[in-house]
Parts: structure tokens; sequence; C-alpha cells
């Protein structure tokens, strides 16, 4: 194997078998073969088993750090925990250079009746720490897990918090040459995910090699230089992060859009009155779009069916992301008025010069209202997908618009 | 740069490379996981009793309250103990102590694996540290019951011969027969949970069908049974040990050794061939 790569999966595959006692029986059998000597025949599929990770090939160097994503069930974990060697493929071939640590759900093998003290070195020894390492390593695994008092007193008492932290601790003081992190970073609270960021990072510098699993795309952004993006176990793209990112995002809305027609009314008051059509979004060369750089050109365009006069008519659109957290344009606000015979199928637009919004997927709701925002004619409530990313060379969540001056210090 | 390790998974890995070099890495797996056994073996021990007022007591009040009622059940005369030439409760817990090691080591060791899923699917480890690891509590627990034979010695005024320091030679075969069929059953249980019930079931009557509570029956079935049972030849040379002198039946015990030591080797190597499939199928 080339010096440079740590990792090499040549053609890998895993199948799962779908009904628990055809699993036994399978188990049982391959047992029994390979204690015969005999092959278990694991390239073919029985009855009731699927490929969970189907054909997978793929090289890492010594120091990258590397993303998965896809999709829940698309086989991420799976591959994972080949890597560490906890599942064998059942075809192909994964060569490992070097120490795997692994961040999989921190805190396996904790025993709650048992001291943080004690936990620590038996969670140590577990993922293959010697005594002398832990030794020389405690205290510095303590103040990281920073749990204080507690240091003797039984897990059972910890916060999920302390638990998580301790955990955490612990794996990423094993010193790993290849470190596999599977999703744990979400849990603990904010000051603690900086901590582990940090950490991470500080590991990275150190020449490890990092193997990141996560359903969110900033981490990867933020993290990883190159990305592969699976579905349904099989590989879809392989290549830079940004790229392997633009592409699930867009699968995920396209998936989702399939499912929810465009123009569904989700809900509507005061029918009769107005009732609206459509919600589009075009680029600056009057392209219709669902994806836009942030700081670009946007016309938001808003089409609806006007049947009686409406006294000062309200247009509103808004963007929200998946934490609740909402972008908000109205016409009330910007104290925008409107001819007040419009009347029939028209369309309103708003151009937006520079669209500084977060890199993010949007789902965008759209209303119309008569005198005040409050009475609505008609809503589409979160019915179109909206994405901002950002340009391949951009770093952060948003572009900010910026005006630049250079002059010489006197 | 420092040499580092390196690892290759595929499928049916240990078969391609030939059993001549799976002893080689049985033996070296087990070396380097040494400080790994004894931390699994410490985190089984000390919980065991930590969330209990009595804690360490109960090693000896199991063997006691088994005793106590062979006793009861003697002397109303429903069950015959057969002719033990020395007080019977030394003769009942010496040989308890024995056949526990036996019985709690099969049934720890067997369900090593299964209840500690969670952990199997999450860490790479060596997953024969589980199950040696499991062998230790019933060794802790011999020596405290021996403690307890050492009082009874000394409540009935007597004392123990002195090959009572021969005792390890009998614990050893009995370590040995209990990691064999420890290792399999883990395996087994790992992959059909049946395997551990029946275990259990299996264990309370095989302590009944062995001799270590009454003394062994010349004639009839169980005599016959007798023959055959290696623990018997286990339990009856260790209490020889302790309170004869001399060894009733040196050539069983002999060959009872020799089968529980191949045993054990069969089961590393089939635990060492097969351990890769338990985490997919527990």
């Amino acid at each position: 194997m080339n010096n440079n790569v740590v990792i090499k999966a040549e053609n890998v595959s895993k199948k799962y078998c779908k009904s628990l006692k055809e699993s036994m029986v399978y188990g049982m059998t391959d047992i029994g073969k390979n204690v015969l000597g005999l092959s278990s025949h694991s390239e073919i599929l029985r009855k009731d088993e699927f490929w969970a990770v189907d054909n997978v090939s793929w090289e890492i160097k010594r120091g990258e750090s590397f993303g998965l994503i896809g999709p829940n069930g698309s086989g991420k974990t799976t591959l994972l925990k080949m890597l560490n060697g906890i599942f064998w493929p059942d075809k192909g071939k994964i060569t490992v250079q070097g120490r795997v640590g692994a961040l999989i759900a921190v805190g396996a093998g904790f025993h709650s009746l048992l001291s943080g003290r004690e936990n620590i070195y038996i969670n140590a020894a577990i993922r293959g720490m010697n005594r002398k390492e832990i030794d020389k390593k405690f205290d510095s695994i303590v103040a990281f897990a920073d749990i204080g008092d507690f240091l003797d007193s039984p897990v059972k008492s910890y916060s999920s918090g302390m638990y998580v932290r301790l955990g955490f601790s612990v794996a990423v003081h094993c010193e790993p040459d290849i470190l596999l992190v599977d999703e744990v970073l979400s849990v603990g609270d904010k000051d603690f995910q900086i901590k582990c960021y940090q950490k991470m990072s500080e590991i990275r510098k150190s020449g490890t090699t990092i193997i990141l699993v996560t359903h969110n795309e900033h981490t990867i952004r933020e993290y990883t230089s190159r990305c592969l993006y699976l579905e349904r176990g099989k590989e879809k793209f392989l290549g830079p992060s940004e790229d392997a990112v633009s592409m699930y995002i867009k699968d995920v809305l396209e998936y989702k859009s399939a499912k929810t027609p465009l123009n569904a009314i989700t809900k509507s008051r005061e029918q009769g009155k107005a009732e609206l059509i459509s919600l589009k979004f075009f680029d600056s060369k009057g392209q219709e779009i669902s994806f836009l750089e942030s700081g670009q050109e946007l016309t938001i365009q808003l089409e609806c069916l006007i049947h009686e006069k409406l006294c000062n008519p309200i247009f509103g659109v808004n963007f929200y992301d998946n934490t609740g957290f909402n972008y908000s344009i109205n016409s009330d606000y910007e104290n925008q008025k409107f001819n007040g015979d419009l009347i029939g199928r028209i369309k309103v637009k708003i151009h937006i010069k520079e669209f500084h919004v977060p890199t993010k997927n949007y789902l965008c709701s759209t209303v119309i209202a008569e005198e005040t925002p409050d009475n609505l004619m008609d809503w589409h409530n979160m019915t179109y997908k909206f994405v901002v990313g950002r340009a391949r060379n951009a770093r952060g969540a948003l572009k900010l618009p910026t005006r630049w001056e250079v002059e010489k210090a006197k | 740069m420092q040499q580092q390790k390196i690892a290759t998974y595929e499928p049916d890995n240990s078969l391609k490379k030939g059993y001549r070099s799976i002893f080689g890495e049985i033996l070296n797996e087990v070396k380097a996981n040494r400080w790994l056994t004894y931390q699994l073996f410490r985190r089984d021990f000390f919980s065991m009793y930590k969330q209990s007022l009595i804690g360490f007591v109960w090693i000896v009040i199991l063997p006691i309250v088994n005793v106590a009622t062979f006793i009861l059940l003697s002397r109303s005369g429903i069950f015959n103990l057969g002719h033990i030439s020395v007080p019977y409760p030394i003769y009942a817990i010496s040989g308890m102590a024995f056949w526990q090691i036996f019985s709690s080591g099969i049934i720890a060791c067997g369900s090593s694996l299964a209840n500690a899923g969670d952990m199997i699917l999450r860490i790479n480890f060596s997953k024969k540290s589980l199950v040696f690891a499991s062998i230790g509590k019933p060794i802790v627990s011999f020596l405290i019951q021996f403690v307890l034979v050492g009082i009874l010695f000394i409540v009935y005024g007597m004392v123990p011969q002195q090959t009572i320091f021969l005792v390890p030679i009998v614990i050893i075969p009995i370590i040995f027969l209990t990691l064999g069929l420890g290792f399999i059953v883990s395996l087994l249980n790992a992959i059909v949970r049946d395997a551990g019930s029946l275990l259990s079931i299996g264990m309370t009557i095989l302590m009944y069908l062995t001799p270590v509570l009454y003394a062994r029956p010349e004639m009839g079935l169980l005599g016959q049974i007798t023959k055959y049972n290696p623990m018997y030849y286990f339990i009856t040379t260790g209490r020889d040990l302790v309170l004869k002198g001399t060894i009733t039946a040196p050539k069983g015990f002999l060959i009872s050794s020799l089968i529980s030591f191949l045993i054990l080797i069969v089961a590393l190597i089939i635990f060492h061939l097969t351990e890769t499939r338990i985490s997919e199928r527990i």
C-alpha cells in the first residue's frame, strides 16, 4: 500500500438481513461453515438479505479529512463500522494503516454504577490504551471532560452532558492515527460543541486522518475537504465536499418536492376574495431557480388571482430554516402601497439586489392579506423549497456585503 | 516514520491465512489484551455488589442455603446423601466451591457477549477478553467460599490434609473446561438467545446429576452417568486433596483434564474464526 494512503477500500460491500429469524439461521450456518474451514460465500445474497453497502471503493490519504454524507439508511454508519473492523465486508477488501479511534456513540461501555474515575480506566482500556498511557493522560482526560467533583461519583448520577463529555474526552485522548466521527458532536451544550470542534481541529493539525459522518452540511463543508456521497449503499459522488454537499441538498429537495406538489395549498382563509397561485424564484438572468449563492441577485415572483377588489392588499414571503428561524419580506413593513384596482390574475415581483441570507435549506411561505398582515386572504404555508448555497471559495455561512480599501499607514 | 500496524478486512479472512497462523494470532491477541481483560474483570466484579447492602456476603449465602436444603431433605428422609465420612457441611460446601467455578463461570462467559451488545457494536476490541474476564468472578467466589470451608474446619476442630496446597492443580482444568464451553456458548447465545436460557436449565440439572452435595452412588443410572462426567472427577479430586490426602480416581482426573484442555483449544479456534460475525448478529 502506498505509504501516504491510510485507508483503502476496494469494491466493498456489506449485506444485512431484514428478518431476525433468518438472520439467526444464517449466523449459525456461516459459523458452522467457517468452523469446518469452508467459505461462507458471503458474496451471494440469500432470501431477505440486501446490500446495505454496495461496491464502494475509495482511498484516504494521511492527514486528510473526509466526509460521508447521505440520507438515513444510505450505509454511512455501516461503512464507518467496517473501517473500524467491527463489521467485516462481505465482498471486497479494506486495508487500514494505523490505530483507529472511533467517536461513535461515546460513552458506550460505561458502567453506570462505577465512578467516573473507574470508567475512565475501563473505557480507555476498551479503546486500546494501556495502563501507562492512561496514567499519563488521566489528568488531561478529566480536565477536558470538566466533570469537577463528580469524578468519584457513579456515572449514574451524571447529567447527560457530563456523560457525553467524559466519553468524548476518553475517546479523543486515545490519540488515534485515524479518527472516525459519527454525529456525536450534535450532543452536549454549545460550549462543549465548540470545545469539541477545536479539539478536532487540533487533532487534524497533528496529522490525524479524520472521517466524519453527519447530516449537517455545514460541518461537512467546514471540516472536510473531500466527501463520499452515498445513496442506498452505492457511491453517488466522490470528490470535493462542496460539490458533494450541493448535490446532496439538491437531491433532498427534489425528493421532498416530488412528495409535495409545488402549488399545494395547505391552508387558506376567506376564500373567494383572492387566492395564491404560485411562488417562483429567478436569478439575475431571469432563469427560474431553486438554488442561489448567498449574496447574489434574486427576484421573487408571487402569482395570484384576485376576485374582488381588496382594500390595501399586503403581500408577504417568508424563508424558514430548519430551526424555525425565519427571514421575512412583507409589503406592509416596506410601506409598499398597491393600486386599489388590482383585480384578476396578477404577478408581484420582489427584486433583491443582494440576497444576503445564510447558506441553508429554506421552506418558503407566501401570504396575501388585506389591510393588516394578520387578515389573511390566502396562505401557502412552508410550501416552496429554496436553497441558499455559497461560492466554492467562500467560508462561513453568509457572504457579507463588503467594500474594501487599502491605504498606506503613515 | 514509525511502523504502523496494517489491518486488512475481507471475507473469510482467517480462512485465507490458514489454520497454522491462527494459534499465533490468538496468543498475541490474548497477550496484548491482558490489561483490558483485567479491567473488564474489575468492572464486572466491582459493579456486581455496588448497589447492595451486604455485598460480598452473598457469595457465601448461596452455598450455605443449598447445603442447608440438602441437610433438611436428608434429615426428613426424602433424599439419601449416601455414605460420607466427613462432616457433611465441609463435604458439601467444599464441593459447591469447586462446582460454582464451572456453573457460574459458564453462565457468565456464555452471556458475556450478549450482555456487552452495545459495546461490541460500537467499539472494536478483543471480544476474547470479555469471555476471559468473565471467569474472574467465579474464581474470586471460590477463594471466598474456601475461606468458609476453612472456618468450618475450625468449627469441627479438624485439620485439612497437607495436599490442600495442590488444589490449584484441580482449579486449572476446571477453568479450561469452563472457558472452553463458555466460548462456544457465548457465540451461540449472541446469535440465538435460547442458548442462554437452555444453559441455565442445563446447569441446574447438571448440578443434581453431579455428586456435589451427595456421595457418588455406586450403582444405577446416576452411577453410570457420573462415570463420564468430567466435573465429577474434578470435584472429587479437589475434595480428596482437602479431606483425604489421596486421589480416588487419578486416571479419570487426568483424562478429564486432557479433554478439558482440548475443548479449550478447539473452542478458541472456533471463536477466533467466527467472532467478527458476532457483531452483525448480536
